[in-house]
């Protein structure tokens, strides 16, 4: 779980690294203030969010097909109109956000869903034209089947159904066409860019998170990037007994197009209806997917969304949507290990201080107590310091939400987060999101010591003893 | 007066956002007076369209009288977006709804026009609001101001357009009781008029007020203004030079592509704000699948 504290560490910092979250924070916030004239859109403020528990948050633009097959965008001319103008950036950064569910105001979190509800999808023509130039060959040639209705929306594309000239059934997901390039100009922007983020974190370092911002929307809009972190964690995880990743058809996927298994099973809102025997099990799989992917393979998919999520019971679920992956160096992993082993392990508070100042999350020298720097950022390692079942409810996620935006304490003006670091933030907001959504219980601290590499823990639960086997499995291969 | 006797400014986007949704009908009888095969109706859902609107209000504010009918009697300094909200849901019934609506919302405001009325203090003029040449003026300055910012900023019109744009819109003119043939009814026309007025206009106290309230909301914090400069530069640096002058705002800076490029963004950043107050995506929605309909296949 020491996942949880980088996290958390980030997150301590949050109120100002957020960079996205803020961004939309403070854009919701103006509309929820509505003040002044249009501008006061972006009036300053303290975070706001809502005290409750986190809900699932509205997975904007899965309908929007379905609403408006009669508006489809049927030229390039119509997306640069549809997205232009920063719509598609704000969009992007949106979707980076959207789990981040309390710590929106509901006023944002609802004019982030209409900014993607509003996107019709691309007409037949118009996607098929895409796939032609991609391919150099229509559709209907390049495929056995082509299913012309888009299945799905994507943040930037959409998602049609085929089946490929050998006969796999895959699913497409192709890209607006000219999107890439409206969304590098309006990322050129830095100047209103920058003014957003001074606005939503004054006290931040500004260029920095503009830097990772830009960095991380950029890699999105190159689909190549995607198709090579979903083929690297699909083999990564190929045999694994509940983590499946859909295999990369590398022949059909490019720049604007990525073509992958297609995969069955129910969406996250099924979940509530599941026994809470099998709500466990499918928060134990994102649990292990989580940290076994960036403890192991150094990948972190900053988009722990629940509409990439599909579930087939006993604990198996499909992972999709790798467009945002952050991949990490063993020397960019070492201090969130240090923090964990040192404040969860070997209960050593000054040596967890010096590892966050060598990280770069607190500031040297900073006039704090290390009892009161514990302090705050205990919240985030909740989940992990003692052993034994614990249940992650909507109130302990609304906590970490809460600490993560708080800005008043006196320990919060000393942390910050390091760029590296910055998308992990995804999972304070987003995991414990939806882990708290399920309820789950686990012994989420035997769990995280089967991960540690510094313990190597034993298999803690049945899940674990099928995953140990799958290691030895793959290192007997790899050897 | 002073400034500070102005209401704040809150609410001004949900209240204008209402007022939009309100003109927008559901299931519409007819097409309206203009159609979603009109200029009008492009021009209307163009990005640039706030700018059309704060240009088109700071060309009506240097006419004394216009200005005097509007601060003395509208409740413009009580419930300033109140006034606002109004507009915006005037402009979308006239340019979206049925006939009968659009009929109905102008037969309103000609009743209240009625009422309007008195002797501006600075002129010595006497002034009506039912008075056709101030009537004119506000429709040509709306007109005018549509054109000059979707040029800049927005969908530019051909010049074709731009004078079916100017046809069209005499229907506006006429509905508030301005006879037919007072109203330019090309883009020559449009400029040859507004040339024939400008001897009368001047920036008085309460003009230079209420615009200054307008562009620069008082109480709005530093870094917020400098986002929201690019919307009010916009307006004022698609203003003529004189009616800049007579406002004595500085020269903005030249409109280079990379400058244009900026303020779209600002205005798309605007505009999704609009678009999550309720109702605004199904109205322009509603909207855009009649334009989509009404397209030559």
């Amino acid at each position: 779980m020491k996942v949880w504290r980088l996290f958390a560490v980030v997150t301590a910092g949050g109120a100002a690294a957020a960079l996205t979250p803020v961004l939309l924070r403070r854009l919701g916030q103006l509309r929820y203030d509505r003040g002044l004239a249009a501008l006061r859109l972006l009036v300053r403020g303290g975070a706001r969010y809502a005290g409750s528990a986190p809900r699932l948050f509205v997975t904007a633009g899965e309908q929007r097909q379905l609403l408006r097959e009669d508006l489809a965008l049927q030229t390039a001319e119509d997306v640069a109109d549809t997205l232009g103008a920063m719509k598609g950036v704000m969009m992007k950064i949106g979707q980076m956000a959207s789990y981040v569910d309390d710590g929106l105001s509901p006023a944002v979190r609802r004019t982030l869903a209409r900014l993607q509800d509003s996107v019709p999808p691309m007409s037949p023509q118009l996607a098929a034209a895409v796939v032609a130039e991609e391919l150099g060959a229509p559709p209907e040639r390049a495929f056995a089947r082509w299913d012309p209705q888009p299945i799905a929306a994507a943040s930037i594309g959409q998602v049609h159904r085929a089946v490929t000239l050998d006969g796999r059934a895959v699913a497409v997901k192709v890209q607006y066409p000219g999107i890439a390039e409206t969304i590098a100009a309006d990322l050129g922007n830095v100047a209103l860019l920058r003014r957003m983020l001074r606005i939503a974190a004054p006290a931040q370092d500004i260029d920095a998170l503009l830097t990772e911002l830009r960095e991380r929307v950029l890699e999105e809009v190159d689909y190549r990037r995607e198709a090579s972190n979903q083929s690297l964690l699909a083999g990564y995880y190929d045999g694994h007994p509940t983590i499946h990743i859909p295999r990369v058809i590398s022949e059909l996927s490019t720049r604007r197009m990525v073509t992958s298994e297609l995969s069955g099973g129910s969406r996250f809102a099924a979940l509530a209806s599941w026994s809470q025997q099998e709500r466990d099990l499918a928060a134990e799989t994102i649990y292990r997917f989580v940290f076994r992917s960036l403890y192991e393979a150094r990948a972190f998919n900053g988009d722990p969304h629940p509409g990439n999520y599909l579930f087939h019971g006993d604990g198996r679920v499909t992972f999709l949507d790798f467009g945002l992956v952050k991949h990490f160096t063993q020397a960019e992993l070492q201090p969130l290990l240090q923090m964990a082993r040192t404040v969860c392990v070997e209960h050593d508070p000054e040596a967890f201080r010096r590892g966050l100042e060598n990280a770069g999350f607190l500031r040297p020298h900073a006039p704090l107590s290390t009892q009161a720097i514990v302090e705050h950022l205990a919240v985030f390692y909740d989940t992990i310091r003692e052993p034994g079942p614990l249940t992650i409810t909507g109130d302990y996620a609304s906590s970490v939400v809460r600490r993560f935006f708080d800005v008043h304490s006196p320990v919060a003006e000393y942390i910050s987060v390091p760029r590296s670091y910055v998308l992990l933030q995804r999972i304070n907001l987003g995991l414990f999101a939806v882990l708290g959504e399920l309820t789950a219980t686990a012994d989420w601290r035997a769990i995280a010591e089967e991960i540690w590499p510094f313990t190597r823990g034993p298999a803690s639960t049945p899940m674990g003893e099928a995953e140990a086997a799958w290691r030895t499995r793959r290192q007997a291969i790899a050897a | 007066m002073t400034a500070d006797q102005y209401a704040a400014a809150t609410g001004l986007i949900a209240r204008s956002a209402a007022g939009y949704v309100s003109g927008v009908p559901e299931d519409a009888a007819d097409d309206g007076f203009f159609g979603p095969a009109s200029v009008t109706w492009r021009v209307s859902t163009d990005l640039a369209a706030p700018v059309a609107g704060l240009r088109s209000l700071l060309m009506q504010a240097l006419h004394p009288l216009a200005m005097a009918g509007v601060d003395r009697h509208s409740g413009w300094r009580r419930d300033p977006v109140g006034r606002l909200a109004a507009t915006s849901a005037y402009l979308a019934a006239i340019t979206f709804g049925e006939r009968a609506a659009a009929s109905a919302v102008a037969a309103r405001v000609r009743g209240i026009h009625g009422h309007v009325r008195g002797t501006d203090a600075v002129t010595g003029r006497r002034y009506a609001a039912s008075d056709p040449a101030l009537l004119l003026w506000v429709h040509t300055t709306l007109v005018q101001s549509s054109l000059a910012a979707g040029w800049a900023f927005g969908a530019p019109l051909s010049a074709q357009d731009s004078d079916r744009y100017v046809a069209e819109m005499r229907v506006a003119a006429e509905l508030v009781g301005v006879p037919r043939p007072l109203v330019p009814a090309s883009v020559a026309d449009l400029e040859r008029y507004v040339a024939s007025v400008q001897p009368e206009l001047r920036c008085t106290l309460a003009a230079a007020e209420s615009m200054g309230y307008l562009l620069d909301p008082p109480g709005l914090e530093e870094d917020v203004a400098g986002f929201w400069r690019d919307v009010r530069d916009a307006a004022i640096a698609v203003l003529p030079d004189w009616a800049r002058e007579m406002y004595g705002y500085g020269l903005p800076p030249p409109l280079t592509p990379r400058r244009r490029t900026a303020i779209r963004q600002s205005l798309g950043i605007l505009d999704v704000m609009v678009l999550g107050e309720p109702g605004v995506l199904e109205a322009r929605q509603r909207i855009a699948q009649r334009m989509r309909a009404g397209q030559p296949a």
